[in-house]
């Protein structure tokens, strides 16, 4: 006799717990895809070479399939050549440098924080309620800076806070006159 | 036996006097040699009982790993190998931990560190599944682990000594405690003895960076090899140490206790630090040696703890000190605006915590028992070093509890209770040590303001228990509560393990739940099962959430609050159907939504998926308990569902299953018993993602096979 009661109160608490979860809770659309970004149109391509003092242009098109949020991008040096899960390309083909960079070879890393390497690092919103969006910057490159390999990144969030990463490698030289 | 006795002896966790509650044969047995000393008083409660001989079969170094096979209890793993514990999903601090009675500070600090409690000095592991704030207040809002250590000797001279290693992270280890006590009779008449006791626990222990199956993983989308598929610098090393003085005397217990646990461990040199580089440092040239970036975690704790125990009434007064000492160093880099700093300390902090607790049982009626509780707690925080995360603080807490057991006859048993508590924190200012340019001026950043905030609550909890013919059910309902830390409330600032600006809230209200869970099991001769069902509504769970905003060119994560429900099972079944052999299978399911706020309809982060641990279990000389050829070996199976309700920035994660082996040996020798326990893990080789590993999010995969070994003598 008693044992059916506890077996009443233990499928009433399945139930009351059951209910909660199918009527309440399930009923919320929500974002699981993170944002896109298109790699065709991506500029700067890899590869690409600019000169100090000049003006590095960005463009790309990005989507959501819910709401765009915001976008940052940092340029660091990549002068230790390491790589991106994003971008497996090392530009080692650039003319005038050589690396030798052979798998369990002891070699110095470059520290990051090489004197005069450049450093960008800006956060950009874009506006409210966009599924898509295209855009286009120009970014001055200082003449001061130090010439060499580098990485531009862009981090792009949707409004659910999903996250999207491109890396490019891109090499920065100084202007022959 | 008479239900007064019985009933004094599990309200109060006397040292010298172990409470044996004959109603509850059998009635932790699925996976643990049930040791029946109950230390939570709360009879309706689900526990799950673990003595030591459970945790000593259960090599791995963390004690968190070692309770990873009980069904509702897992272990977060925090990298190389260590791991925080967690009930039914819920760890850190909604968690709370209680070593002999006060609850143990430190464990929720940080991200990458482990318990800083010794395990071997560890006696006895109750698991309170459920919310069980009535005793011991903030944080237990998930769930407590009562620690307890080795009570009054056995022998007038004894001890043990074990030595332990395992071939993942090369690790070895030593330890040893010894121990007596002395009998003294003053009165021959009143015949009351006295007995002073002692104990010496010491452990020690070093290992090497922890392997993983990959050759290379992904970090905040860099690609970085791995060198012999180890994890570069995380190798460690620990040492702990303890002492125990105690005296009784008839109904009086009292004992001293000191704890020291001190490591050093390197963090993962790939994912730590102010920016993804490969350091000056050559990482690759051993695997044992600890290189910048490190942690120094130092945990003093020292208790005084006294009792009176009578039939009708007792009281137990628990006082303690604890300093927790954690330092964090890194190579010394400038970051943005930050110049380069002056040496390596990047973090510490240095914690003091004092507590005094005082409880009261009073056999008020032959079927009703009272019990009250006041508890204090002062906490002193004060940071140092060139990195911002937690601020200085200070924080009392103050809790009153007072509730009822009513045995109504030997099946049923009822409980109430309430509890009010109120704390108080106070968080100092921080400005950064170097200047921001704003606008034309440049300005010393402000990362954390002053706040001083006032938080009240007032929980409640009832609960029964039917324990007859076989059947053992319980069923609880109450209310919990966490306070916000100060992390949460003052944070403000770049966390350079997940590469993300974290920002802390002050306007956050205590963390409550209303919770109900139920325990049900019958036993035979022959089979035992066991289903425990929960659910629990938070209406304001601290959640830290991803935002779309970036701040200093990272993504800004924010602590908010939001209505959560959770709900889920664990179920048990054990069957003997040889006297010789165990078949145990154990299983359980959480499910989480969130139902308010800008992640509505999102889970919680970390949620363990379903689980299902098939075991068998082959014993010789089972009924034989003074045989000299105790012993097992068994092989079980981990199978892990897949969880793909993550919430951004999870990743969706595949099931997988691991094939485990196990064997333990017992030889008695005329002065000494020698144990040897081998184990086994993931014989396959399998590469699989925890999804509660923090690892995780940077693709790491979990250990691949391991065998360990632990051999130990106990004289």
């Amino acid at each position: 006799m008693k044992n059916n009661i506890f077996k009443c109160l233990n499928m009433a608490l399945i139930t009351v717990a059951a209910t909660f979860i199918f009527t309440c809770c399930e009923n919320k659309s929500k974002d699981t895809v993170p944002p896109q970004i298109t790699e065709a149109t991506f500029l700067p391509a890899d590869c690409d070479i600019y000169y100090l003092g000049d003006t590095l242009l960005v463009h790309f098109d990005c989507s959501d399939d819910t709401e765009l949020g915001n976008y940052n991008i940092e340029i660091h040096n990549n002068f230790d050549h390491h790589t991106h899960g994003t971008s497996d390309v090392d530009c080692d083909e650039v003319e005038g440098e050589e690396h030798h960079h052979e798998e369990g070879e002891e070699h110095e890393h470059e520290h990051e924080h090489v004197e005069g390497a450049w450093v960008y690092n800006q956060d950009f919103a874009i506006e409210r309620g966009k599924k898509a969006a295209t855009i286009d910057l120009a970014i001055p490159v200082s003449e001061d800076v130090k010439e060499g390999d580098y990485h531009f990144m862009l981090r792009l969030t949707d409004r659910a806070g999903w996250q999207a990463i491109k890396a490019v490698p891109i090499h920065l030289k100084t202007p022959s006159i | 036996m008479n239900v007064t006795i019985v009933l004094s002896a599990v309200l109060l966790s006397v040292n010298s006097a172990e409470p044996i509650d004959t109603a509850l044969l059998h009635l932790d047995e699925v996976t643990i040699t049930a040791s029946h000393q109950h230390t939570n008083p709360i009879s309706s409660q689900n526990t799950i009982s673990v003595d030591a001989d459970y945790l000593l079969s259960e090599i791995p170094v963390s004690l968190a790993k070692g309770l990873d096979g009980i069904a509702g209890v897992q272990a977060s793993s925090i990298g190389s190998g260590q791991s925080k514990p967690a009930i039914r999903g819920l760890g850190f601090n909604r968690l709370a931990i209680i070593h002999d009675g006060i609850r143990h500070e430190g464990q929720q600090w940080g991200d990458d560190h482990g318990l800083e409690i010794d395990r071997f000095a560890i006696n006895h592991i109750e698991i309170v599944k459920g919310a069980s704030a009535l005793l011991y207040g903030s944080d237990a809002i998930g769930g407590a682990m009562l620690l307890s250590s080795y009570g009054k000797p056995k022998r007038t001279f004894g001890g043990s000594a074990c030595v332990f290693t395992q071939t993942n992270n090369l690790l070895f280890g030593v330890s040893a405690r010894l121990e007596g006590y002395k009998e003294i009779q003053r009165d021959k008449v009143q015949s009351t003895k006295e007995w002073f006791y002692w104990r010496v626990n010491a452990t020690y222990q070093d290992y090497a960076d922890y392997a993983v199956p990959t050759d290379s993983f992904e970090y905040y989308s860099y690609r970085i090899p791995l060198y012999k598929r180890t994890l570069r610098n995380t190798a460690g090393r620990e040492a702990d140490g303890s002492l125990t003085f105690g005296y009784t005397k008839g109904n009086w217990h009292t004992c001293l206790r000191v704890y020291e646990t001190w490591a050093k461990s390197g963090f993962f040199a790939n994912a730590h630090g102010l920016e993804v580089r490969l350091s000056a440092i050559d990482y690759d040239r051993s695997r044992r040696d600890i290189d910048l970036p490190r942690q120094e975690v130092n945990h003093l704790k020292v208790l005084w703890h006294t009792a009176y125990s009578h039939d009708h009434w007792g009281i137990e007064v628990n006082a303690a000190w604890q300093h927790n000492l954690r330092r964090e160093e890194s190579e010394p880099v400038s970051h943005g605006y930050m110049p380069t700093p002056p040496n390596s300390l990047e973090r510490q902090f240095s914690k003091h915590t004092a507590t005094l607790n005082a409880t009261a049982r009073w056999h008020v009626a032959p079927r009703h028992t009272l019990r009250f509780g006041l508890q204090n707690e002062l906490q002193h925080n004060r940071r140092s070093g060139w990195g911002f995360i937690i601020p200085d603080f200070e924080q009392y807490r103050v809790g009153a509890f007072a509730g009822e057991e009513w045995r109504i006859n030997t099946s049923w048993t009822l409980h109430a209770g309430v509890r009010y508590d109120f704390a108080h924190t106070t968080i100092h200012p921080y400005n950064d040590w170097y200047k921001t340019p704003v606008g034309d001026t440049a300005v010393y950043m402000a990362r954390s303001e002053a706040i001083d905030r006032d938080f009240h609550s007032f929980t409640w909890s009832a609960g029964m228990r039917y324990a007859a013919h076989g059947w053992d059910v319980r069923a609880n309902i109450g209310k919990a509560f966490r306070t916000p830390i100060p992390k949460e409330l003052g944070a403000d600032g770049i966390n350079y393990h997940i590469f993300r600006y974290e920002a802390g809230n002050a306007d956050l209200q205590p963390e409550e739940s209303y919770q109900a869970d139920m325990s049900v099991s019958w036993e035979n001769h022959f089979v035992r099962i066991q289903v425990d069902p929960f659910v629990g509504y938070f209406p304001n769970y601290i959640y830290l959430t991803p935002t779309a905003d970036y701040r200093e060119g990272l993504q800004l994560y924010r602590y908010t609050q939001a209505q959560v429900i959770r709900t889920g099972a664990e179920a048990m079944v054990s069957v003997r159907p040889w006297q010789y052999l165990d078949i145990n299978l154990q299983g359980e399911y959480l499910f989480a939504r969130q139902l308010s706020g800008d992640k509505a309809g999102y889970g919680l982060p970390f949620s363990p998926p379903w689980r299902l641990m098939p075991e068998l279990k082959f014993h010789w000389d089972p009924m034989v308990k003074m045989s000299k050829w105790l012993g097992y070996a068994g092989v079980n199976v981990r199978v892990c569902g897949a969880q793909y309700d993550i919430v951004p920035p999870e990743k969706p994660t595949n099931g997988w299953w691991t094939l485990n082996l196990s064997a333990g040996q017992q030889f008695v020798l005329t002065s000494c018993t020698l144990h040897l326990t081998l184990k086994a893990e993931n014989i396959l080789n399998t590469k699989y993602y925890d999804h509660t590993s923090y690892y995780r999010l940077i693709d790491l995969p979990e250990a691949g096979w391991n065998l360990s070994a632990m051999l130990s003598v106990d004289f």
